[in-house]
This record gives C-alpha cells, sequence and structure tokens, in this order.
C-alpha cells in the first residue's frame, strides 16, 4: 500500500470508527485494530485511544475474545512515563488483554527496583518497562581517555543496569524489557564525534552494543537506537517536552516504542514461522514463465529489475538459513514452474531449497492446506507471499491462519516487504533452526525407505535410532522453550512458558523436567519431546507437560518417553502417575495417548481429562530406539 | 467571514472532541479548571496534538502561562501567522 493511500486511510480512521460504533458493531474492533497497526503519529494514536474509551463506556460492544487476560506491566525510568503509558495501554488492550499499567515517579527507577516494599512491589508486576534516564550515559572522563577505559565506562554502565534487571527477575519474577538509548542527532563535536569513543554519539552507541550483545535472557533489549534511526534523529528528539515534562523523546517516537513493547511482549510467547510460500511469476521473476519462456524471463544482472528478482532469492535463501522452509504455489504447468530452478543459470533459489513444489491450477488456499498436511505444520506456521491481490485474497478467506504478504508494484522493494513484515523475526537461532531443510529432505529418504520396507518393525529397526535423555539444562534451554511455545498437534496441555518461567523449573526441586534426543542413520532430528513432571505429594508424579515435534511420529519416541517417566515415578517412590490430555483445536492426534499406554480416565474436569496409571501395573515398553548418554 | 482564531477554535473543537471522553463546548473563555477530564496528563496530550495537527511548536513555559483557551488560541494563531508569512 502506498504512503499517500495509507495516510487518507488514515484520516478518515475517526469518521469511520464513530459511524460502525453507531451502526455495525461487529466491525467496531477489527477496524479499530487495523487503524492502530496503521497509525504512527501521536494524534492518530491518541483519538483511536479515546474513540475505544467512548466505545467500552458505552458498554454494549462487548470486547472481541481472546482479550479478556490481563497483563501487568510497570513502567518505570528516568522520564515521565506519561503520555507513553496511555499509548502503551491502547494497544495492549487491542493486542493482548486487559492492561494494568503501572507508572513510576519519574527518576526513582533505582529505588523502586531496590525497595522492595516500594509500589512497585506491591504492584505486582509480570512485565517491567525499564526506561533508564539519558543523564547517566555519559562518559565523565575527557575527550581523549584511552579506548580501553571508556569500554571499561560503558560495560560498567551496562552491566549496572542488568544487575537491576536481576533484582526484578529474582524478587517479583518479572521479566524486564530494557530501553537502550538514543544517541544524540547533533552535530556536537564534530569530527571527535565519530573519532572519539567518548562522545555522545559512540559512548552511547558503546552501551547499547554491550546491552544488546550481553543481555541475559531475561532481559529484552528495546532497540530505541535502532527504533529512533527509523524514523530519523532529528524527528526522534523535543527538547521542549523535556523540560516541560520531562519526556524522553518526541511524541512520534512513543508511539513507535509503545507499540514495539507490545511487539516484545507478543513475541515472548508467540509460535514463529516454520514455511514461507511462494508464488513464481513476477515474484521469484519477472514475466510469465509458461508465456516468456526461460530465455524471457526478467532474472539476475542483465537489468535492473532482473537484478531485484535475483536479490529477493538472495534474501530468501538467507531466511533458510534461519531455520525457515520454503514451498512454492504457482498457478503454472508444474514442468514450465519447475524448468528455472533446474536450469536457469541466474536462479539463486534451487530445486534442493524447495519442501514442497505446488505448480497446479487449484485455488492457492488449497494447496497450502495440502502442503501444511504433507508437512504435518499448522497452517499459523506459514506465510504466503503473492503479487497477486486475488491470490492473496483467496488464502485470506479460505486458510485466514496463513499470514500473507502482498507484494507491491515495484520488486526493487520485494526484499523490503520481507524485511519489514515481521514475520521472520527470532530471539535466538537455534541448531536444530540451522538443520531444518536437511531435516524434511531427509524425511523424504525415510518415506521412500517404508515403501521398501515390509513391515513398520523392520523399518523401525532398520532406522538405527539413538534416544539420548537429558534433564534440561541451559544449553538446551532455547530449543526447549521455542518447542513449548510452538508445538500444538503432539502436545497433551499445551502450556506455554517462557525461558525465564522453564528457568524456575528448573532449579525447582518439586519439578523433574527431560528433553529426548533422537538421531538414525539418515542424520540428527535434534532435541524433538520435552517432558516437565511435578510430585504433587509422595506418592504421586504429575505430567504438566509432554510435547513432541511432529517429524518423529510413529517412531515409538512417545514409548520411549513412557518408560522414562515411569522410571521416574519409580526413583522418587510415587505409586501413581497422573496425565492430563486438554483438547485444543490442533491437539486431537494425542486425545487417545494415555489410553494407548494403560491409563485410564478417572475425571473430566471441564477442559481437560485426566488420567491415571498405577506404577505397578506400569510395563515397560519395548522399542527399537536405543538409549545412550542418559543423565 | 472567518477570522483566524475562529478557524483555530474550530479546529480546537474537534481536537477536544477526540481527546476528551465527555462533551466539552470549547470556548475563549473556557480553562482547564472547569473541566474535570483536563488535568496535567491529558494537557500533557492536549498540547502535543495541537502541535502535530497545526504544525507548529510552542516555546517552552508558553503554553503553562496561557490562562484560558482564548489566550491559548492567540498563541497558535500568531504561530500559524509567522509560518504563513
Amino acid at each position: 500500500m502506498s504512503r499517500e493511500l495509507e495516510n487518507s486511510k488514515i484520516s478518515e480512521a475517526i469518521p469511520t470508527l464513530s459511524k460502525l460504533l453507531s451502526n455495525n458493531k461487529g466491525a467496531f474492533w477489527q477496524s479499530l485494530i487495523n487503524y492502530t497497526d496503521a497509525a504512527t503519529t501521536f494524534n492518530e494514536m491518541i483519538s483511536l485511544a479515546a474513540i475505544r474509551k467512548k466505545a467500552l463506556k458505552s458498554g454494549d460492544i462487548p470486547m472481541p475474545s481472546g482479550l479478556d487476560s490481563t497483563l501487568r506491566i510497570a513502567l518505570i525510568g528516568g522520564n515521565s512515563l506519561y503520555p507513553l503509558s496511555s499509548l502503551l495501554e491502547h494497544v495492549v488492550s487491542l493486542k493482548i488483554g486487559r492492561a494494568e499499567i503501572f507508572t513510576g515517579d519519574f527518576n526513582n527507577y533505582r529505588a523502586e527496583i531496590v525497595d522492595t516494599s516500594s509500589k512497585l512491589y506491591q504492584f505486582n508486576p509480570d512485565i517491567v518497562v525499564l526506561l533508564p534516564d539519558n543523564s547517566i550515559c555519559r562518559y565523565t572522563g575527557t575527550i581523549n581517555d584511552l579506548d580501553e577505559d571508556i569500554y571499561k565506562a560503558s560495560e560498567s554502565l551496562g552491566s549496572d543496569l542488568f544487575g537491576l534487571c536481576s533484582i526484578l527477575q529474582n524478587e517479583i519474577g518479572a521479566e524486564t524489557i530494557l530501553c537502550n538509548y538514543i544517541p544524540s542527532p547533533y552535530f556536537d563535536l564534530g569530527p571527535l564525534r565519530t573519532r572519539s569513543l567518548a562522545s555522545d554519539w559512540n559512548f552511547k552507541k558503546l552501551v547499547n552494543l554491550y546491552l544488546g550483545s550481553k543481555a541475559p535472557n531475561f532481559v529484552h533489549i528495546l532497540d530505541l537506537e535502532f527504533l529512533a534511526y527509523r524514523i530519523g534523529g532529528l524527528a526522534s528528539k523535543d527538547e521542549k517536552s523535556f523540560f516541560e515534562s520531562k519526556q524522553l523523546c518526541s511524541p512520534t517516537l512513543q508511539v513507535a516504542l509503545a507499540k514495539e513493547i507490545v511487539h516484545i511482549i507478543e513475541g515472548r510467547k508467540a509460535s514463529a514461522k516454520k514455511v514461507l510460500v511462494l508464488d513464481l511469476d513476477n515474484t521469484l521473476w519477472g514475466g510469465i514463465i509458461g508465456d516468456d519462456g526461460i530465455d524471457g524471463i526478467e532474472l539476475g544482472d542483465t537489468s535492473p529489475r532482473g537484478e531485484a528478482f535475483k536479490a529477493l532469492q538472495t534474501y530468501i535463501l538467507s531466511l533458510t538459513r534461519r531455520g525457515l522452509l520454503l514451498g512454492i504455489c504457482s498457478k503454472n504447468d508444474y514442468e514450465n514452474a519447475i524448468e528455472p530452478f533446474r536450469r536457469h543459470p541466474e536462479m539463486v533459489l534451487r530445486e534442493g531449497h524447495i519442501v514442497s513444489f505446488k505448480a497446479n491450477w487449484k485455488p492457492k488456499a488449497q494447496n497450502l492446506i495440502e502442503m501444511a498436511n504433507e508437512l504435518n505444520l499448522g497452517l499459523e506456521s506459514f506465510v504466503f507471499v503473492d503479487d497477486n491481490p486475488a491470490e492473496v485474497e483467496n488464502v485470506r478467506q479460505f486458510a485466514p491462519s496463513v499470514a500473507s504478504i502482498l507484494l507491491g508494484p515495484d520488486p526493487s522493494e520485494y526484499v523490503r516487504q520481507l524485511q519489514d513484515s515481521r514475520l521472520f523475526e527470532r530471539s535466538s537461532i537455534t541448531k536444530e533452526d540451522l538443520n531444518r531443510t536437511d531435516n524434511y529432505q531427509m524425511e523424504s529418504a525415510r518415506r521412500s525407505l517404508l515403501v521398501s520396507s515390509l513391515d513398520m518393525d523392520s523399518y523401525l529397526s532398520s532406522l538405527e535410532m539413538v534416544g539420548t535423555i537429558k534433564k534440561f539444562n541451559k544449553i538446551d534451554l532455547p530449543r526447549i522453550t521455542q518447542l513449548i511455545n510452538k508445538s500444538n498437534q503432539f502436545n497433551l496441555t499445551t502450556r506455554r512458558r517462557s525461558e525465564t518461567e522453564l528457568e524456575d523449573i528448573m532449579t525447582n526441586p518439586s519439578y523433574t523436567s527431560f528433553s529426548l534426543r533422537l538421531s538414525d542413520r539418515f542424520g540428527d532430528h535434534g532435541l524433538i519431546s520435552v517432558v516437565i513432571c511435578r510430585a504433587v505429594d509422595d506418592s504421586v508424579l504429575e505430567i504438566d507437560t509432554w510435547l513432541m515435534s511432529c517429524r518423529v511420529l510413529n517412531r515409538q519416541v512417545e514409548e520411549v518417553v513412557f518408560n522414562e517417566i515411569v522410571e521416574l515415578g519409580r526413583t522418587i517412590g510415587a505409586r501413581k502417575i497422573k496425565g492430563f490430555y486438554k483438547p485444543t483445536k490442533k491437539n486431537s492426534m494425542v486425545k487417545d495417548l494415555y489410553t494407548m499406554l494403560g491409563f485410564d480416565p478417572v475425571d473430566s474436569p471441564q477442559d481437560s481429562v485426566e488420567f491415571e496409571l498405577s506404577i505397578d501395573a506400569a510395563s515397560h515398553k519395548a522399542t527399537h530406539i536405543s538409549i545412550t548418554g542418559r543423565e | 467571514m472567518d477570522s483566524l482564531q475562529d478557524k483555530v477554535l474550530r479546529q480546537l473543537q474537534e481536537i477536544f472532541d477526540e481527546l476528551f471522553l465527555d462533551e466539552i463546548i470549547v470556548t475563549p473563555e473556557l480553562a482547564a479548571t472547569e473541566v474535570e477530564e483536563w488535568d496535567s496528563l491529558t494537557h500533557i496530550s492536549l498540547v502535543i496534538m495541537v502541535e502535530e495537527r497545526f504544525g507548529i511548536k510552542f516555546r517552552v513555559g508558553e503554553v503553562e502561562a496561557t490562562k484560558n483557551v482564548g489566550e491559548f488560541i492567540n498563541i497558535i494563531a500568531e504561530r500559524m501567522n509567522r509560518l504563513d508569512g
């Protein structure tokens, strides 16, 4: 969408919403959410916030479902936290749920954090947003000091802030969103600005580098330096508002800041996209392969347009190194569509990069649904990219959980559009991510082996599977967190947890948790199953979480995990093992798991089914997985 | 013909309608003390909204010194005139 269109749209926001408020209440909230996503100025956001409050006040428009949880957010820092708190409240209420917001006193954050009887502690936040004061982020020596001394000063500033965050983590159990510093956009110091590390410009960047690269996992860095750079240094500043009401930055940057806080909060538990599905004609290359032929399509370094398409392919290839899988969905005859992947010298993407290739004349939504079934992945982990609005509309209507990107008219903007979509962000990249395409390709090799094997038993035995069981540990934690927050199908209770919550579980003696890795003669699947058990009392071991990656379905991993849980129960002297099945839209595949393993259903509270197994009755399940390296 | 002051007053009414939940009739005589919602915090938002909407910048301390909407409008009008000229 062009900038002009967006502007004209947002300028109509208030009249449009006012109309909806009186005669189409059903459409009001979605429309408000869309306008809020598009809003960039303070005026727009405050007007939208006010109309939301009016709607709630009128009382006859219920909030949409899914937004009924409450999140307690504390804003503390070296500046005035209003109107940031208002902006934040508005965005949170439309994206996450009811927001209870605590605003700390002006520049009182140290006392608030250190004094465990402060109002901050009484408020008991889930999340603390800390905006440290600019005035302390200065190098106090001279401009000619040694670089080492200046580095040291920047590190001690950064580690001091981490220290405050760790108090919040230890005393309240809250995760912190820590904002970094905005380097001054003024010409002051001239050549020395870049020459000396002691300049405000360089020193703030040094501190920010330290904060970003050294942040412990309970600290989420909010990159205010980047946001300011994005909207422009001068546009980020408002000197008068600092003197009048101690504002940190310009109103426009505060809007971006509020949105970014919510983005980080949402991202903590959101599941990452796993599959990027691409159109071909006028998406990966210019022109129509079926009409123009392999010599006629625009791709590669001979023309500016061709270069732009090639750049898009190069960027997409880089996404596969972050663990994304690629699919093709194109209205074409297969033979035409595959030809450039095999023969065009300028193609960056090749057949081996694609895990599912759909070139046919079926509706694209249908192809995406089939692809999801084939890959055993949910549609909500799919991103669809096309230059044709009709195709994007088809997908939005018939496969609404797929995120789609409609490419604009100019291929030079394509890479930027993907980079700015915010769909491919990761807080960390695990080893499993790096090998994912290989894993899926191995899976096809395994499937062909299955066809040639006579029966399941000899197939499994031929795989030469090796499992490794380990208690949770720091190294595995990012991957464990990732699985806990994205596994939907083989997941008995679908309890999402942040890395910090899992760290607590690691050290809590009433929990016993383990993960399982699996490899076979085709390669390593990595860490694919996670179990969290809790000793309820001396006699009962309760299975709080049990999940498994679907790519190892039908490999007897369930049985191995079951054996291990029983073993755990015996070790702690439990007499019974309790398990739960909490049905969701996606986990029906494990509905009968406990029954199959010999558990008896005992009680069915409203939203889950409870199962029990007496330890004495539990039999060891024979499998073809040999267990090594248990610890 | 409308004076510039009248135009500013009308636009200010729009901003008030969007910012405040209660309906407030904006007049030159209106003062912050007469409006319950118009506290020191909403005042910050009001000033920012006016600056953005009119494309002007107030000087430090300037708005604080005004006693009512009429004086506020005068500063806005003066700043707009300087932009035009």
